[in-house]
């Protein structure tokens, strides 16, 4: 079901934020080598979390078009955490950066969309989105 | 999509908060019904005249050492209770949405609205300081000293159960004065949780009271000597015929935000996509219960194919609209507030089409989803070739009703707006400097909206209002609410 409301959208942005934290925590533990890294990932995953409530709590007001804010299809975005039992490490951080690349395009398409929740949303946005860039970065150096 | 969870779990029966006890009141109880599910959530007293006696005898006592207490000390009371409401954001929001029926998104945005006013209020120590002119002659000084005045009445509406009390009360209370707050009994538990919070932040009792009730109340707070002042929102003929009537003959401070019918004009050089997006929430937020929700689209100009390509796109997305309990993340429009509102809006829409205006939207079946009971609601509804000297283009509906018109210029478009009795919120959308200057400059509105479809003023702006739409002189919100909560206090010194 596409999603249109400034609330879902946000709880769309949670989920993935949490449901990514939830997969590199197991990979911390799964691969010890790379645990720091990992969970370092989960921690700002999480820290995201609270970004991005604290500008849409700080925005939202009954004057702005929070109803009409987004036209996103969540299953653009949907993505497995699950880890294969055969998988090897090189698998999983594909998987990984599969993983960054769905979040970092659901949350460029939702900081284009969310013009009318004024700017500090779609800048909140599009912060997220370059911080996951970087990561991208650290995941091809394990590779 | 899954709910979220209910804040309002029970029956609970509602109890007045005077003089910092919570008091049960001996009137007679009304059921407080959420509109989505038609479930009873609460009890709320129709609270007796003794009752709101007895509010104002405890407001009374509190008010000598409450204005004593220095602004600062106020103030920071207030940013105590700034952060409680921020700790409490999602909880109370809910709130709104169970007992009114708005969606989460417009509940959160009520709830920021009224924080925003606390956070305002909280700069009282300068909001409130005088001014002083030496020698205005020879050797004598003149300076005002704002000071408070005694204890006002609040009187809410049903639509904003939780803000609109907030456009008065942190500014009457931060000035040193003490407040009664009379909720809409049809939505009291947001009040009641707030005096909660206000209890919790640690304002001394009889500071803050909150009396639940109908006319006993407001008649007590009208004719009561030692209430000083009143501010209202609601309908213009309680406001007009009441509300300021009594208070002019009892010699009150008042300030009575009323009814509206905002036009809203589309010039054919306006953002298409945005402009419509921005009347989706305007026509149809909040279900069209907004004093500043626009109802009359007036479409400037003769160009046939963006009339037709404008009109069928708003049509399309007001017909695409999700309805449903405000508490499912992605319902875009909830219910009217009881099956008595509907009834009134579907006797509009009626009356409409026997007027001869042509339904191109028709609300009037709607199927929420979930399947809930479709008591109290009510789809989006838009009629063409209105005029605006008919019930449906001149009265206020406070439904999701558009009514299209068209004129053949900007002109013709503020002639019409001008028109109708009202004057809350007007706005237009265009992309042409030159037009909006000339609307903004000629246009009869308190609040007028440039490309912006609700017309808000945020806390530390006046909520303005014109004709119809409001009496008296002073507005909420902002400096207009420490001058109407003070009195200016001049005094000219020498000495010998």
């Amino acid at each position: 079901m596409i999603i249109h409301t400034a609330s879902e959208g946000i709880t769309l942005a949670r989920k993935l934020e949490n449901e990514s934290a939830e997969f590199y925590e197991h990979l911390s533990q799964k691969y010890t080598k790379d645990a720091e890294t990992f969970l370092s990932f989960s921690r700002e995953n999480k820290k995201n979390v609270i970004q991005i409530d604290r500008v849409y709590y700080g925005v939202i007001t009954d004057a702005i078009e929070g109803g009409y804010a987004f036209n996103l299809d969540p299953d653009n975005y949907a993505f497995s955490i699950g880890i294969p039992e055969n998988a090897s490490y090189a698998d999983i951080l594909k998987q990984a950066v599969e993983i960054e690349n769905k979040i970092i395009t659901f949350y460029t398409d939702a900081a284009g969309q969310s013009d009318s929740l004024m700017a500090d949303v779609p800048r909140a946005f599009r912060l997220v989105a370059k911080k996951r860039e970087s990561r991208l970065e650290k995941l091809q150096q394990l590779l | 999509m899954a709910l979220l969870e209910e804040m309002i779990k029970g029956e609970k029966t509602l109890k007045n908060y005077i003089g910092g006890e919570w008091v049960e009141s001996k009137g007679e109880l009304v059921d407080v019904v959420n509109p989505a599910n038609c479930k009873t959530i609460a009890r709320v007293p129709i609270s007796t005249k003794e009752e709101i006696n007895s509010a104002v005898v405890a407001a009374r006592e509190a008010f000598p050492d409450w204005r004593r207490t220095t602004p600062l000390a106020r103030s920071r009371l207030l940013f105590r209770l700034k952060d409680l409401l921020e700790e409490n954001f999602e909880e109370v929001s809910r709130i709104q949405t169970q007992e009114h029926g708005k969606t989460i998104d417009e509940s959160r945005g009520e709830t920021r609205r009224g924080i925003e006013n606390v956070e305002v209020a909280c700069g009282i120590p300068t909001l409130m300081q005088g001014y002083y002119s030496e020698d205005i002659a020879h050797g004598i000084d003149e300076w005002v000293i704002p000071t408070p005045l005694g204890v006002f009445g609040i009187i809410g509406p049903f639509n904003f159960p939780w803000m609109i009390p907030l456009w008065s009360a942190p500014y009457a209370v931060a000035t040193g004065n003490c407040v009664i707050i009379k909720p809409s009994s049809e939505v009291p538990n947001s009040q009641t949780r707030l005096a909660e919070l206000v209890e919790e932040a640690g304002f001394p009792p009889g500071v803050w009271n909150v009396v639940h009730g109908g006319r006993t109340v407001v008649n007590g707070m009208l004719d009561h000597t030692d209430i000083t002042g009143i501010t209202f929102v609601g309908s213009t003929p309680t406001g007009r015929d009441v509300i300021y009537k009594r208070c002019g003959e009892t010699g009150k401070r008042v300030i009575a935000q009323c009814g509206a019918k905002n036009f809203m004009t589309i010039m054919p050089d306006c953002d298409m996509d945005r402009t419509v997006a921005a009347m989706m929430t305007s026509y149809f937020g909040n279900a069209g219960q907004r004093c500043l929700a626009a109802a009359n689209a007036v479409i400037v100009g003769d160009d046939d194919s963006f009339y037709r390509s404008f009109v069928q796109k708003v049509v399309d997305m007001a017909a695409s609209i999700r309805i449903g309990y405000g508490l499912d993340e992605s319902i875009q429009m909830g219910p009217v507030r009881d099956k008595t509102k509907k009834a009134k809006i579907l006797k509009y829409i009626e009356t409409g089409i026997k007027d001869g205006a042509k339904l191109l939207l028709d609300g009037r079946q709607v199927k929420p989803e979930g399947g809930l009971p479709d008591t109290c609601f009510l789809g989006p509804t838009i009629f063409e070739n209105v005029r605006p000297d008919s019930p449906v283009g001149s009265e206020e509906i406070f439904g999701p009703v558009m009514s299209i018109m068209r004129v053949k210029d900007l002109d013709e478009a503020i002639k019409i707006s001008n028109a109708n009795p009202f004057g809350n919120g007007h706005s237009i959308f265009t992309s042409n400097g030159k037009s909006a200057r000339e609307f903004q400059y000629s246009i009869e509105s308190g609040n007028v909206g440039i490309n912006i479809g609700i017309v808000a003023p945020v806390a530390f702006f006046p909520f303005s209002g014109m004709k119809d739409s409001f009496y008296g002189v002073l507005h909420t919100q902002g400096k207009e609410a420490i001058r109407f909560f003070t009195e200016s206090k001049v005094v000219i010194q020498r000495w010998f």
